[in-house]
């Protein structure tokens, strides 16, 4: 009986250290949002957002390339132009990430940031270009810091059938070259839009973190689709300049 | 009173007109509906030989309005073909082999 208790001991510590591993995330994803921000009251379709994931190579490793894509309808480019790039390189089991770069070009102004994470992910080097101006910086993190876009896909690998309403899972992020805690508050489930998946029911995520690029409690929330492949179908957003949403359009390579 | 309905009903035909011919999609309702309502007030308060301009100022709301709609349903929302956007995705990705052959 001892045993019996031992071995399933044994393998229940097994299955939570393995929990986390990815089995959402697959290469060849390509979701289509329609971003919208709020003005006046009313939702105004601005930007489409692309989430891309594709198999990257190289001599050693094989690694899993995740994008996140903002591109302003060609109805505003002359207004004003929005091209940003967000990207991740990681482990295509662990998620953890190896590279992470940013590029923002918004109408007149223009950032780029790169991340490259060493020591297994603790420390970070990283190369900032801001105002024709490149600053170089190294710094330690801890181990199991990710940064904002392979974040938003290690939610994919959340387990949240087992979750209560009001529980929260923690995950520690990097930004603009800062560490912040970032929490995930299951809200319950929700059936909402999905574009060309259709109506689905999803976990609604509350996001919070102690940043000023987020604002209000429970206003920033992310839905995921109640399904093995966790796809975000909804993403609503409140930061200092106002509020939008990202409604998927359509979703692909699942 | 007449004349301030007349008055706010034309700023806002005008507002109208400059949301509908920029990209600001259902937002250039709100001028188009207030236009319209000060519009309807000024052509209540006019007597029958004032009623022209209160008239012209619905009738050019009512036009927007068409338009609006028009632009709405007909014109899809669609992301430009970027060549050089393209380019730099492609350097970027040749730049990232390089970092990630470097890190092990």
């Amino acid at each position: 009986m001892r045993k019996l208790l031992f071995i399933l001991t044994i393998l229940l510590a097994i299955n939570a250290a393995f929990a986390q591993e990815n089995k959402a995330v697959k290469p060849g994803e390509k979701f289509i949002y329609a971003a919208s921000y709020n003005m006046s009251g009313l939702m105004t379709q601005l930007a489409q957002v692309t989430m891309e994931t594709e198999t990257v190579k190289t001599s050693k490793n094989t690694l899993l390339h995740l994008s996140c894509q903002a591109t302003t309808f060609s109805k505003w480019d002359t207004f004003f132009k929005i091209r940003d790039i967000y990207e991740s390189y990681v482990n295509p089991i662990t998620l953890k990430p190896s590279l992470y770069k940013r590029d923002i070009f918004e109408g007149s102004y223009f950032k780029k940031e790169k991340y490259i994470f060493k020591n297994g992910g603790s420390t970070i080097e990283s190369t900032m270009n801001k105002k024709h101006t490149e600053t170089k910086k190294t710094f330690s993190v801890g181990g199991t810091t990710q940064d904002v876009v392979s974040i938003l896909y290690k939610l994919r690998t959340v387990d949240f059938n087992t979750f209560k309403p009001g529980q929260i899972k923690s995950f520690v992020v990097v930004f603009d070259e800062k560490e912040m805690a970032v929490s995930a508050k299951f809200m319950g489930k929700e059936t909402v839009s999905a574009g060309n998946l259709g109506k689905k029911e999803c976990y609604k995520i509350s996001i919070g973190a102690k940043t000023k690029a987020l604002k209000g409690t429970d206003k920033n929330i992310i839905w995921l689709t109640a399904d093995a492949a966790k796809v975000p179908a909804l993403i609503k957003f409140s930061i200092p300049v106002g509020t939008g949403q990202l409604t998927l359009s359509n979703a692909s390579g699942l | 009173m007449r004349k301030l309905f007349i008055v706010l009903a034309v700023i806002f035909a005008i507002l109208g007109i400059v949301f509908a011919v920029l990209p600001l999609g259902t937002l250039a309702l709100l001028p188009i509906g207030l236009g319209f309502i000060f519009g309807f007030i000024a052509l209540i308060k006019s007597d029958i030989n004032q009623k022209n301009i209160p008239k012209w100022i619905l009738i050019v709301s009512g036009l927007t309005l068409i338009v609006v709609i028009g632009k709405q349903t007909l014109i899809k929302d669609e992301v430009a073909k970027d060549v050089q956007f393209e380019q730099k995705k492609i350097e970027s990705k040749k730049e990232d082999m390089k970092d990630l052959e470097g890190l092990e």
